[in-house]
Order: C-alpha cells, then structure tokens, then sequence
C-alpha cells in the first residue's frame, strides 16, 4: 500500500481513521472487510480531501458487488467529520468508467448503469440475509460453548443482553457481553465480538431492533422452534462454507492475476 | 514392468480397489478467435482461463492459445491415455450469440461421442426461447443421438434476453417433452459467476419448482450451485431428485484442500452420498491430474468429527462413478469387459487393466 500520511490536524482525518471507516466495508458477497481481504490500493489523504484506490480480483467480478463497494466505501469515509470531499478509484475493472464515474457524480446504479435490470438494493438485501445467516451461526457457537441450552436460547430477546465488565481481572481482557437467560434467572457471559457481528447484521436486516424483539431467527426470518434448532444451526453453519468457499474462489482468482501481472512485468 | 508402476501411480487404482471413474462434465469446445462473434465470447474464454490457472498446478497450465481449442485427439489422451476415467459425460454450453458455430455444441461433441460411443455419453440440450422450433430441435437430438440426457445454460445471452428460468412456463413446456422423449437427465449449470453472464441467472431457486414439478426426472445441478451452495444444499436436502455435480469444487482438493473438505462434508452432510457425481468440466480443468486430487484428497478429523461424514472407499466409488452410471444405465461390470479390447484400451494399452478381475499386483 502507498502510504502519503499528513500529520493530522484538526483540518484532516487521520490514516488511521480512513482505514478504520474502511474496514467496515464489507465485500457483500464474502461478508469480509475490504481492507482484510487487501483490495485497498492506496489512501491519500490531502487535508479534508481523500482519495481511495482499490481493485477486485478479478475484472469481471460483478459490477454491482463493486458497485456497492465502492458506494460503501465513499459514505463511509464521508462520515468522517473533517472530511469534505471524497473520490474512490476502482482499478482494473471492465466497468471501472461506470463505477468510478457514478460513484463520484452521485449517479444511481441504475443511472450509472442503464441496460442492467433490476436493482441493486434487493441483491444486497439478499446477500445481508446470508451475512446475518452466517453470523448467527457463531454468535450461537458462542452461547452453545458458554453452556446455554436450545430451548434457552431460542428465547433470547435484545434486553437479555448487556455488556459486561470483568473486574477481577486487571490485564487486558477480550470484552463480554452477559445474557440473561430464563426470565433472568441466571446469567452466563460471551466474548462479545460474535455477538455484536451478529447484532449488526440483524439490524442491518430489520430483524432485531426493539429490546423484546426475539434475538435468533431461521433463515426466513422467523423466529425458531426448539425442535428445528438444530437444523437452523446447522444452515447457519452451511452459509458460512459458502461465504468461505467462494472467498476462496476469489482469493485463488486474485493470486492468479497477480502472478500474471508481476510476469508481464518481467517481460 | 516400468508401465505396471505407472499404472499403480495413476488414477487406475486407490488403496488397491478399483475405482470406475465417470467423469460427469466434459466439453469438446472451439474459442478461436475467428469463432469469436461478440466481445462477450472473448470475455468467456479468458474468464473459463482465469479459472483454469487458478486451480491448475503451474506446472500443468496450458497456455491460452491451446485452451482455446484442444481439439478431439488431445481429449482423448487427457481423458484416458493414463486411466485417469474410463468414461465421460459430454455437456454442451452453446452459446451460439458469442460463437458463430457455437462454443460447444452438441454436433461439435457428437464428433467423439459417436467416434467411441462405448466411452462416451453424449447430452443435448434446449432452450425454451427457442419455442417450437426448439421442441423440434429437441426431438431432432433424441431421433439422431437418443441422448440421455441435457445440458441447460440458463444465463445463456439470446438476442436482448439475458437467460431464464427453469421454472418459467415454457421451460415446463420443454420438460415435458424431455419426459415424453425419455430424456432423464437435466443437468443445470449453476456456478461461479462468469463474465459476461449475470449473476441472478444463475440463481437455483427455479430448480426447487422444477424438481417437484417433475419427480421422475434427475435434475443435477453442475458445480453444486458454487456461490449459492447453501440454497442448493436446501433445495437438494428436499428434493431427492436433485443431485450434485461436483465440476468446480473438486479443484479445490488440489490447492485449497481445508476448503475442499468443508464443502464435501457439507455436501455429504446434506444430500448423503448417492446423490454426488464428479465431473472435471474438462478442459477447464484436466482429469489427468484431478482424479488422482480428489481421490487423494481426505477430510480434515475436524469435518469428519463435526459433520459425521466419510470421504471412504464406498463414498469415492459412488461419487466417482457409479451415482453416474446409475442415472446413466451404464453397467460397470459389462463395461469393464468391454474395455478390454476396445479401441482406447488398444490404443494406450490398458487392455491388461480391464482384464483382471482383481487389481493387478504391483509388478516391478
């Protein structure tokens, strides 16, 4: 990665902030950040302006996966308050005009690109619907291990949880969440982190935002029987190959394009 | 004997046992340039090879010029001169929109197939926007060929459309007719995103209906539905006439065998394994090497704990051949005598092979 780093001032994000906004992008199909999965080219920042470059790994990965990268990357960045002005680069892409002009002009998908059909909020919709699948999975592996049962945790609402502060321990300790389970009639803790990837995501999704909202819900939507818990899990557990395998195919795609391109430049 | 330890190296044998091997996807195709009619069809070839470099082993890359068109002499010897499979399947992807004579047809197959009809099964294929000149193309392939069998591209471009469905009504109107005709096999391509083609067309929903829709018919969804194997495996632990093809997950026993078994003990997990057929999707990728890959290959002890599944001898047999010969009517035994003296086995020898009934000893 280039790196030009300004010394940060009250006029100007720093690096740090950039990456940290930009970690939470996600390629939507993998549910991996962007700069975890080292699409991020460069990051130059030149007082309130910043300029992002990244490339995919292949050049026909589908354009709206890249479209919504790309969008995501922007309002992300923007939300950052010294930042005025953004521009996000795609390289190496077959529909890089598109992307990078409609991204920067503010043009919609369906602007940017006229002859696609359908658009692309319900391919993102589905694609969070799996995220948010897959995360579940382990945010239930997490409540599984600390020894809860099915029919407990099926039960589970937003206002069973609340974060939780290990003070025998003065080291630095990975966060916890306690869950109230049975009417509150005892509690276990978790690390947070699953948790609150799982919680995002079902936000994201409008499943859970009301504190008496019911916190696991199967794939559809609904919320689970005790009898089918295994099963759900189990689909939880098969999203995530997925996700992971298809990660797989890509990182296999982006290691053969560099290959090529580090030998076309040995020529 | 040097050749009886080149046997026992390659694909003949696996811990002693003979392994039937059918390769379930293979095409015969032609991306020459002046083949070439469209821009998509230049896009098509360099993706299928951004694909191919991705899981071949350097060493045994091919260069683009010879991917674009092998021709018949090479498959040949990439399928059977080290028997690596005694038979395969061929699958058209027609494309005719991007190649003037088609990328890989069914005529263009037929060319091998009826050169060797006892080594391969020759598939056709449909498609409903044809209407019904395309019924009667359909009835052409079954007069002329008899197939088994068809190869359906639902994302295939045609004019402004770009794909359909296999649950849209005219598809039903199509197979019905492949039902009629006794047309048993539909193998669906449902896989990895490929430019120029959009990724919504290859959803798999439109199998579910279709599947229930006509239970005596064997959908077979190519590539296990890779980046939606989670809706296939749902759709499949429902249906039970629904299968998989493993073409682009084997590769993955070769440079991604953690993943490779992941996604095997999944698909054992969720549709057993009766219901799992090997292809290599030659020449995407090479059975001369992968057999021995995916044979070779082993399920970590995490998976094998985890998901209570088996990549065994009994499991490698069915998935490697005989879930194939099974919605094929291929009958193995009969086809081992036959390959005793055939002309692929004269031409490369292995008349020795099929002769014994047990494995030849490993005679140096």
């Amino acid at each position: 990665m280039t790196v030009s780093e300004p010394e940060s001032d009250a006029t100007s994000p720093t690096r740090a902030a950039v990456r940290d906004r930009l970690d939470r992008v996600t390629d939507p199909e993998l549910d991996r950040s962007i700069v975890a999965l080292e699409y991020i080219d460069t990051i130059e920042i030149d007082e309130g302006r910043v300029a992002v470059e990244f490339t995919l790994p292949t050049a026909w990965c589908s354009p709206a996966f890249a479209w919504m990268m790309a969008v995501d990357a922007r309002d992300e960045i923007e939300a950052l308050p010294t930042v005025e002005e953004v521009r996000i680069t795609l390289n190496e892409h077959m529909h890089e005009t598109e992307i990078n002009r409609g991204v920067n002009d503010r043009l919609s998908f369906a602007e940017a690109f006229p002859d696609a059909d359908g658009d692309v909020a319900a391919v993102r919709a589905e694609l969070d619907e799996k995220a948010r699948v897959a995360r579940q999975y382990d945010a239930v592996e997490a409540l599984l291990e600390a020894g809860l049962d099915a029919d407990v945790i099926v039960d589970l609402r937003l206002d069973d949880l609340e974060p939780f502060e290990d003070e025998t321990d003065d080291t630095e300790t990975t966060e916890t969440i306690a869950v109230y389970a049975s009417d509150r009639s005892f509690a276990v803790t978790v690390p947070a982190a699953p948790i609150e990837r799982y919680l995002e995501k079902a936000r994201e999704t409008d499943l859970v935002s009301a504190a008496d909202d019911v916190l696991f819900r199967t794939p559809e939507g609904d919320p689970i029987d005790p009898d089918s818990f295994e099963l759900v899990h189990q689909r939880g557990r098969l999203a995530g190959v997925n996700m992971s395998s298809q990660g797989g195919i890509c990182d296999g795609l982006r290691e053969a394009r560099a290959g090529r391109l580090e030998e076309s430049a040995d020529d | 004997m040097w050749f009886a330890t080149y046997f026992q190296c390659a694909m003949y044998q696996h811990n002693g046992e003979e392994i039937f091997v059918i390769d379930g996807h293979v095409h015969l195709w032609d991306a020459t340039e002046e083949n070439i009619t469209h821009e998509g069809g230049e896009e098509f070839i360099q993706c299928f090879y951004d694909y191919h470099t991705t899981f071949t082993p350097e060493e045994l890359q091919w260069d683009i010029e010879e991917y674009r068109k092998y021709g018949p002499e090479r498959m040949v010897e990439d399928l059977f001169s080290n028997a690596a499979t005694d038979m395969a399947i061929f699958q058209p992807t027609y494309l005719t929109d991007f190649y003037a004579e088609g990328f890989n047809t069914t005529g263009q197959n037929a060319e091998l197939a009826t050169e060797y009809p006892e080594r391969f099964v020759l598939n056709g294929s449909f498609d409903p926007r044809d209407g019904d000149d395309g019924i009667e193309y359909l009835e052409e392939l079954h007069e002329t060929y008899d197939i088994p069998g068809v190869k359906l591209y639902t994302a295939e471009w045609r004019g402004e459309s770009k794909g359909w469905r296999l649950d849209d009504e005219e598809a039903f109107r199509f197979l019905e007719k492949c039902q009629e005709l006794g047309i048993e096999n539909i193998h669906a391509h449902k896989g990895p995103t490929i430019r120029p083609l959009n990724r919504d067309a290859f959803d798999v929903a439109d199998v579910d209906d279709a599947a229930s829709s006509f239970p005596e018919l064997n959908f077979i969804v190519e590539h296990v539905g890779l980046p939606r194997l989670d809706d296939f495996c749902w759709i499949a632990a429902q249906e039970n006439n629904v299968y998989g093809g493993l073409a682009v997950a084997a590769p993955f026993a070769q440079n991604r065998p953690g993943k490779f078994s992941e996604i095997m003990s999944e698909l054992l997990w969720w549709l057993g394994e009766d219901r799992l057929l090997f292809g290599s999707d030659y020449a995407l990728w090479n059975p001369d090497w992968l057999v021995e890959e995916v044979l070779e290959a082993e399920l970590t002890q995490d998976d094998r704990m985890e998901y209570g599944v088996e990549w065994d001898l009994e499991t490698k047999k069915k998935v490697m051949g005989e879930n194939a010969a099974e919605l094929y009517d291929i009958d193995i035994e009969e086809k081992r005598r036959t390959f005793q003296d055939d002309e692929i086995s004269q031409q490369f020898g292995l008349g020795d092979h099929y002769a014994s009934e047990e494995p030849a000893a490993a005679d140096d």
